[in-house]
């Protein structure tokens, strides 16, 4: 499961075959099918392992520092199967809804969500992919404001 | 190729043209109850399938009839792999089906939304 949720992680939810998990998580694919019924039945059960173990466990202390989420799984379902699986969208919802909580005020879960999608390895790629084009980034752009020393 | 169709509580599977022939049965009725979920799947066609009985089995053309693997019996009715789905089952007489339609992202989605409601 750990490792279903892990690929989960990676990909979209199309971008994962059943060849995919049968390779990565090293089951049979009758055995895949005998447990879960489905890919969607092996991707909940991954979602909500990720959701108890990886994320309800560590949301008041998320929503007090300026810690980097790893909860790619579950942010990534947010944008990825939440608009085409209404038990997904629930899932997704109840956990921001926890964290607005933790936090005690819904703008924090905002920040934290931004952060978490800047720091984003291949986001930052891009950036410096972007950048090497010339397009300046908001770094970029303070140290060519007007009036600024260089 | 197969047609899959929600009929009321049940899930509906008729076999067209030649696959009749071919899988030795033309229509499967199944309580929406007993469908444990559809999931679209080409690789499956790469994996053993045990002993046909009853059915026709020719590789790489045609994948048609009951094939029985490792305690479990299995209905196929694939010539295209691209186009199969597997369609996981509980307490019936097939462990799952493994069938060629013709939009198998459509198919699956309508088997998740039938067994949701």
């Amino acid at each position: 499961m750990e490792a279903a949720a892990e690929l989960f992680a990676r990909r979209t939810y199309d971008g994962v075959s059943i060849d995919d998990l049968v390779k990565w998580v090293g089951v049979h694919r009758n055995s895949l099918y005998g447990v879960f019924g489905s890919k969607r039945g092996l991707y909940l059960a991954a979602l909500r392992r990720h959701i108890d173990q990886d994320v309800r466990p560590h949301l008041a202390r998320v929503a007090r520092s300026e810690v980097a989420l790893t909860w790619d799984l579950l942010l990534l379902a947010a944008v990825d199967r939440a608009p085409d699986d209404s038990e997904v969208a629930e899932l997704v919802s109840s956990v921001f809804v926890e964290l607005d909580q933790a936090a005690g005020d819904p703008g924090v879960t905002e920040a934290l969500l931004g952060r978490w999608l800047r720091a984003r390895p291949d986001v930052e790629r891009h950036r410096e992919t972007v950048s090497d084009r010339g397009v300046p980034f908001e770094h970029d752009a303070l140290e060519m404001a007007p009036g600024k020393e260089i | 190729m197969a047609v899959v169709s929600v009929q009321g509580q049940d899930l509906v599977v008729e076999m067209a043209g030649l696959d009749k022939l071919w899988a030795l049965k033309s229509r499967l009725t199944i309580p929406l109850a007993n469908v444990r979920g559809a999931t679209v799947d080409p690789g499956i066609l790469g994996d053993p399938k045990g002993i046909r009985a009853p059915g026709t089995h020719v590789p790489k053309v045609i994948t048609a009839g009951t094939f029985h693997h490792e305690g479990e019996k299995v209905f196929w009715a694939v010539r295209d792999a691209q186009k199969a789905v597997v369609v996981e089952l509980a307490d019936e007489n097939y462990t799952r089906l493994v069938v060629e339609v013709d939009d198998p992202r459509a198919v699956v989605a309508m088997v998740e939304k039938a067994m949701s409601r």
